[in-house]
C-alpha cells in the first residue's frame, strides 16, 4: 500500500494529459470527470488504508530528488491530514461539475488546468519533506493563476490573478527561508542538510532560531490563510474570479493546515510563547471578517469575508494548543471543505441562472428555486455550527478548549457567532426571499439533477458528521495526541 | 590542473570537430547561396553540431578534475591553440548547440530574409562560441571575443525591421569594443606580469597563469580589467546600457538568443578570472555584490516601466544576471554550482521567452504592449510556454530555475547573512511581477481596438519548438541530479582556491 499516495498524486496530471487527446470537448471535460473520481476512488482506498489506531506517518513512500541536497520525494498522511484528502478530492469533483456547461472557451485547457490543481493541492497534503511540500505549495499557484485570469467572472480578473499570484510569491519567500534555516540547523548539528519533517522534528533547537523559524512560517502561512491585514486578494478574488473555482479558496485552508502539520510542530516552544499572538490574529480575523460580511451586497464577496472569519476560528483552535482544540481546528478545516465549498457551488449555480450574484439582481429567489435556497441555507447553517451539522461538533471543540486557554478570546468569539448569525441570515433573507422583482429570477429554473446530485452528497455528509462526528475525531485523535505530546 | 589529451581517451579530436564544423559549414552555406539545399543543409549541421555535444557530454568523465579532450598546438608565440573540456565547458556546449539547433529551426518559421545568409553567420557564431567555451588560451578568448563582436554586429543590423537599427548596431559595438580593449589590456597585463616575474617567455596560457599567482596591486588592476571587460558582454549593472537599445532595434531573437542564451561572461569570470585571481576575488567581493544588488532591483524597477515587451526582457536579462554574480561571489562550491546552472537556466528561459517573442511579431508586426493582447485564445500553446519560461527564470520549483536559486540563496546565507539574502530574493519576486505583467498585457488582456485580421494560429513547427523548449525546462527542472554531477568537480577544484570546500 505504500504506493497509494504516489498513484494518488499521479493519477490527476495523467488525467490532465488525457484531456488532450479526448477528440470532442465534450469528452474531454468526461475524461476530467473520470479522472476526477480515480482521484476520490484512491483518497477513499487510501482513506480505507489507513490505520486510525496509529500516531505518526503512514502509506509513506520515499525516493531520492535531489541527492546532493539530500531532499527527497517524501510523502505519507498521519490522522491530521488523512481526511483532506477525500476531503479534497471531492471538493475538485463538485467543482468540476459545477463548471460543466458553464466552461465554453478553452474547454481542455480549462479541465487540465483544474486537474493540475488538484494534484498540486493534494501534494501540499501528503509531502513530508519541505522542499517537496514547497513544490506542490508553489506549483499550486500557476493553475490557479489561468483559471482566475481566463474564466474569470470579472472585469478586473486580470488584476486579481496577478495580485494574488504574487502575494503568494512574495509569502513564499519566508516560507523557504523557514524551511532552509530548519536544514542548516541540522547541518550545525552534524547531520549535513535535511529536509525531511520527521528529522526536523527529532532535532533540538535553541529558542532564538525557533522564534526566527517560527515568525518566518507563520509569516508565509498567514499570507495564504490569509490572516487580516494580508486578506485583501481574497475579496476582490472571490468578486473577480470563477465563481465555482472559488469554492477551492473557501474550502481548502492550506494556510491553516499548513500551521498545523509544519509552523507549530517545528517551532513548538516558540509557538507555545506567542500563542498570545495566534489567538489575537484570529480573534481579531474573526470579529473583523464577520463586521465586513455584515456590510456586502454580493453572496460572494460575503462568503469572502465569511471565510476571513472563519479561519480567525480555526486560528483561535490552534492558539489554544490542547487536545480539543487541534481536533476541532482539523475538524473544522474539514467541515469548511464541505460547507464553504458546497456554499461557493451553489453560488455558481446562481451566477449562471442570474449572471450576477448581487443582491440587486437576486430577492425572492426562493419562490423560483426552492431547492437551491434550502441547500443555501443549510450549508449555510453548517458554516455557522448549528447543532445536527458538522460544524457543531468542530465549534464546540474550539470553542470549549478557547473558553479554557484564553477566556476573553472565547468570548469575542461567541459573539463573533452571532454576528455570524446575522450577516448570513440578514443576507440569506433579502436574496432569497420577499418578493420577486427581477424577470431573471422569474425566469430562473430550479436545481438540475446533476447539480442536485452534488448537493445532496455535500449535505448528506455534513449531516452525518453533524450528527456522528466521532469516526472522525477518532481519526484524528492519535496524531492530535502526539501534536500536543510535542508542545509540553 | 592536469589535462588529458584527446588521444589518450577519444578516437579524433572532439573539440576541434566541434569547431570546424560549424565553421566549415557556414562557409560551404555562404558558396552555396540563397537555395533550399542550403537552408537545409545549415540545419543538418546545427543539428549534427547537437549530436555532437551531446556525444561529447557521454564520454566526458564528469568526476575527473583537470581538463580533457585536450588539443594543443603552438602557433604564433604566445598565440597558442589550446583547448579542454571539463563539465563547465560541457554544460555550456550543450546549451549552445541546443540553442543554435531551436534558433535555425526558428529561421524557418519566421520567414526572415536571406535565409541561408542568416543560417552561416548563425552557424559561424557557433564556431566561434564553442572555440570560446574550449580554449585555455585567455588571448585566444579575448581575439575570438574580437570575431564574435564583429559577427554578431553583423546580424544586430542586418536581420532587424527597425529603423534605427544603425543606432543599435552602433550602440552594440561602441560598448563591446571598449569592454573588450579592457579584457585585451587585462589579458596583456598578466602576460606581462607573468613573463616579468617568471622570466619565462611570454604565455596567455591558463595552466601556466594560474601556476604563478599575479602581485596583489596588479592584481587589482587585472581583475577589474577584467570583471569589467566581460560585464559589459554579460551584461552587469551598470555596463548593461546597449542591451536594451539593441533589444529593441536589433535583429529580434536571433542575436539576442545567440548573445544572451549562452552566457560568456559568466563562462569568463568562472573559467579565466576566479582561477586566475582568487585572493582578489575573496578581497573585493562586497564591492561586486553590493552593484549586483542594486542591478537586481534597479533593472526591476526599469522593466516594470517599459512598454516593448523587447525593452522589457532586456532588463529582466539585466535583473537576473546580478543574480548569478550574487551567486558566483559567495565564493564556495555550492554558490559556484548553483550561480552556473542558474546562468544556464537564466540562458534557456530567455532564449526560450525572445523566440516566443518572434512568433509574436511575426502576426503583429509590434512588440508594443499596449498593441498586443488578446493572443491566448488564438495560440497558447506559444502564451504557455513563455510563461513556463517566466517561471523558470523567478525561480519556480519544478524547472532548473529552483535548485538553482536555491543553491545560490544557501551559500548567499552563509556569506552575506540572512537579510540581504532575503532582498535578493524578493528583487526576484520583483521579477515575478514585471514577467507576469507583461504575459498579461501581451496574451490574456483584450486585444486593441485597431487590431484586423485574427491572430494566426500556431504553425506545427512552432508548436514543436515551444512544445521543446517546455520539455527540456521542466525535464531539467524535475531532474536535476545529472547536471549537478555534471558540474560538481571542476567547481569544488575551483572552490578550494578559495580556501573553502
Amino acid at each position: 500500500m505504500s504506493d497509494a499516495l504516489t498513484w494518488l498524486l499521479l493519477a490527476y496530471p495523467l488525467g490532465a494529459l488525457l484531456v488532450w487527446l479526448a477528440p470532442r470537448p465534450e469528452a474531454a471535460r468526461a475524461v476530467a470527470l473520470v479522472a476526477h473520481a480515480t482521484g476520490l476512488a484512491l483518497a477513499g482506498l487510501a482513506l480505507a488504508a489507513f490505520d486510525p489506531g496509529r500516531a505518526g506517518f503512514q502509506l509513506a513512500a520515499r525516493a531520492p530528488w535531489i541527492p546532493g541536497l539530500n531532499i527527497h520525494y517524501a510523502v505519507g498522511v498521519d490522522g491530521l491530514s488523512i481526511l483532506f484528502l477525500p476531503a479534497t478530492a471531492l471538493l475538485f469533483l463538485g467543482v468540476t461539475l459545477a463548471s460543466w456547461n458553464s466552461v465554453r472557451e478553452l474547454p481542455r485547457l480549462y479541465h487540465s488546468l483544474l486537474l493540475l490543481q488538484a494534484g498540486a493541492t493534494l501534494g501540499v497534503f501528503c509531502a513530508v519533506d519541505t522542499m517537496l511540500f514547497f513544490l506542490f505549495w508553489e506549483l499550486s499557484l500557476v493553475p490557479f493563476y489561468f483559471l482566475v485570469s481566463l474564466w474569470g467572472v470579472g472585469p478586473l480578473r486580470g488584476y486579481a490573478a496577478a495580485k494574488y499570484t504574487l502575494i503568494m510569491f512574495a509569502g513564499g519567500v519566508p516560507l523557504l527561508f523557514g524551511f532552509l534555516v530548519l536544514a542548516f540547523n541540522h547541518a550545525g548539528l552534524g547531520g549535513g542538510l535535511s529536509f525531511d519533517l520527521a528529522e526536523l522534528l527529532a532535532m533540538p533547537m535553541s529558542d532564538r532560531q525557533e522564534l526566527v523559524v517560527f515568525l518566518l512560517l507563520l509569516a508565509g502561512f498567514a499570507v495564504k490563510m490569509p490572516v487580516f491585514p494580508v486578506h485583501t486578494w481574497l475579496p476582490l478574488l472571490a468578486m473577480e474570479g470563477p465563481v465555482a473555482v472559488m469554492a477551492l479558496l473557501a474550502g481548502l485552508k492550506l494556510g491553516a493546515y499548513g500551521l498545523i502539520r509544519f509552523a507549530v510542530p517545528l517551532a513548538p516552544e516558540a509557538a507555545q510563547s506567542l500563542h498570545w499572538l495566534l489567538a489575537g490574529l484570529g480573534t481579531f480575523g474573526l470579529l473583523y471578517g464577520a463586521v465586513a460580511a455584515l456590510a456586502q451586497t454580493n453572496l460572494r464577496a460575503m462568503l469572502a469575508y465569511a471565510s476571513l472569519s472563519h479561519v480567525g476560528l480555526v486560528l483561535l483552535g490552534i492558539a489554544s494548543f490542547n487536545l480539543q482544540g487541534v481536533q476541532g481546528a482539523v475538524l473544522q478545516l474539514v467541515n469548511f471543505t464541505l460547507a464553504a465549498g458546497g456554499l461557493f457551488l451553489l453560488t455558481a449555480f446562481v451566477q449562471r441562472r442570474l449572471g450576477s450574484t448581487d443582491l440587486l439582481a437576486l430577492g425572492g429567489a426562493a419562490k423560483t428555486m426552492p431547492l437551491l435556497a434550502s441547500f443555501f441555507l443549510f450549508f449555510g447553517l453548517a458554516g455557522m455550527g448549528v447543532p445536527g451539522t458538522s460544524g457543531f461538533p468542530a465549534e464546540l471543540l474550539i470553542l470549549v478548549s478557547a473558553l479554557q486557554t484564553h477566556t476573553g478570546a472565547g468570548l469575542a468569539a461567541l459573539f463573533g457567532m452571532v454576528l455570524g448569525a446575522a450577516y448570513f441570515l440578514n443576507l440569506y433573507r433579502r436574496a432569497f426571499l420577499g418578493p420577486v422583482v427581477q424577470p431573471g429570477v422569474a425566469q430562473a429554473v430550479d436545481l438540475q439533477a446533476r447539480e442536485l446530485a452534488l448537493v445532496l452528497v455535500f449535505a448528506a455528509l455534513i449531516l452525518a458528521f453533524g450528527l456522528y462526528p466521532t469516526p472522525l475525531l477518532e481519526v484524528i485523535r492519535p496524531a492530535a495526541e502526539a501534536w500536543v505530546g510535542r508542545l509540553s | 590542473m592536469t589535462e588529458l589529451f584527446w588521444n589518450q581517451h577519444a578516437a579524433w579530436p572532439m573539440l576541434a570537430t566541434l569547431q570546424l564544423l560549424p565553421l566549415a559549414g557556414a562557409s560551404l552555406l555562404l558558396k552555396l547561396g540563397e537555395r533550399p539545399l542550403a537552408t537545409f543543409l545549415g540545419r543538418a549541421v546545427a543539428l549534427a553540431e547537437l549530436l555532437l555535444a551531446i556525444l561529447l557530454y557521454r564520454l566526458l568523465d564528469s568526476h575527473a578534475t583537470g581538463y580533457q579532450f585536450a588539443e594543443r598546438l603552438d602557433l604564433a608565440g604566445p598565440l597558442a591553440y589550446h583547448v579542454g573540456a571539463d563539465g563547465v565547458t560541457v554544460l555550456f556546449v550543450l546549451l549552445s548547440a541546443l540553442i543554435v539547433f531551436l534558433i535555425t529551426l526558428y529561421g524557418l518559421v519566421r520567414g526572415l530574409a536571406e535565409p541561408a545568409r542568416l543560417l552561416a553567420v548563425t552557424l559561424a557564431i557557433q564556431g566561434v562560441t564553442m572555440s570560446l567555451l574550449s580554449t585555455l588560451n585567455l588571448l585566444w578568448f579575448v581575439l575570438a571575443s574580437g570575431v564574435e563582436l564583429v559577427l554578431v554586429g553583423h546580424l544586430v543590423r542586418h536581420w532587424a525591421d527597425s529603423p534605427e537599427r544603425d543606432k543599435a548596431a552602433a550602440r552594440f559595438v561602441q560598448f563591446q569594443g571598449v569592454g573588450l580593449a579592457m579584457l585585451l589590456a587585462g589579458t596583456l597585463i598578466l602576460g606581462w606580469s607573468h613573463h616579468d616575474t617568471s622570466g619565462t617567455a611570454w604565455t596567455f596560457d591558463l595552466l601556466d597563469l594560474a601556476g604563478r599567482p599575479v602581485p596583489r596591486d596588479l592584481g587589482v588592476v587585472v581583475f577589474f580589467l577584467l570583471f569589467y571587460g566581460l560585464g559589459v558582454r554579460t551584461p552587469i549593472f551598470p555596463l548593461h546600457g546597449w542591451l536594451p537599445t539593441v533589444a529593441q532595434h536589433g535583429s529580434l531573437a536571433v542575436a539576442p538568443a545567440l548573445l544572451l542564451g549562452v552566457k560568456l561572461g559568466i563562462y569568463g569570470l568562472v573559467r579565466f578570472v576566479l582561477p586566475l585571481l582568487p585572493e582578489v576575488a575573496a578581497a573585493w567581493y562586497p564591492y561586486v555584490t553590493g552593484f549586483a544588488a542594486a542591478g537586481v532591483f534597479y533593472a526591476a524597477l526599469l522593466a516594470f516601466q517599459q512598454v516593448d515587451l523587447r525593452r522589457l526582457m532586456a532588463f529582466a536579462v539585466v535583473s537576473h544576471t546580478s543574480l548569478v554574480v550574487i551567486g558566483l561571489f559567495s565564493l564556495d562550491a555550492v554558490a559556484f554550482q548553483g550561480a552556473l546552472l542558474l546562468a544556464a537556466n537564466f540562458g534557456l528561459a530567455a532564449t526560450a521567452m525572445m523566440l516566443m517573442t518572434g512568433f509574436v511579431y511575426r502576426r503583429t508586426r509590434t512588440t508594443r504592449l499596449d498593441k498586443l493582447g488578446g493572443l491566448f485564445d488564438r495560440i497558447p500553446l506559444i502564451g504557455l510556454t513563455y510563461l513556463v519560461a517566466g517561471l523558470a527564470i523567478v525561480g519556480m520549483p519544478g524547472t532548473p530555475g529552483f535548485d538553482a536559486a536555491h543553491l545560490v540563496l544557501e551559500s548567499a546565507i552563509h556569506r552575506f547573512g540572512a537579510l540581504p539574502t532575503v532582498a535578493a530574493a524578493l528583487g526576484n519576486v520583483a521579477a515575478a511581477g514585471f514577467l507576469l505583467w507583461a504575459f498579461q498585457r501581451a496574451f490574456l488582456a483584450p486585444p486593441p481596438a485597431g487590431r484586423g485580421a485574427a491572430i494566426e494560429r500556431a504553425a506545427g513547427m512552432e508548436s514543436l519548438i515551444a512544445a521543446a523548449l517546455v520539455a527540456v525546462l521542466l525535464w531539467s527542472g524535475f531532474h536535476m541530479g545529472p547536471w549537478l554531477d555534471l558540474v560538481d568537480a571542476p567547481l569544488r577544484a575551483l572552490a578550494e582556491r578559495f580556501g573553502h570546500v
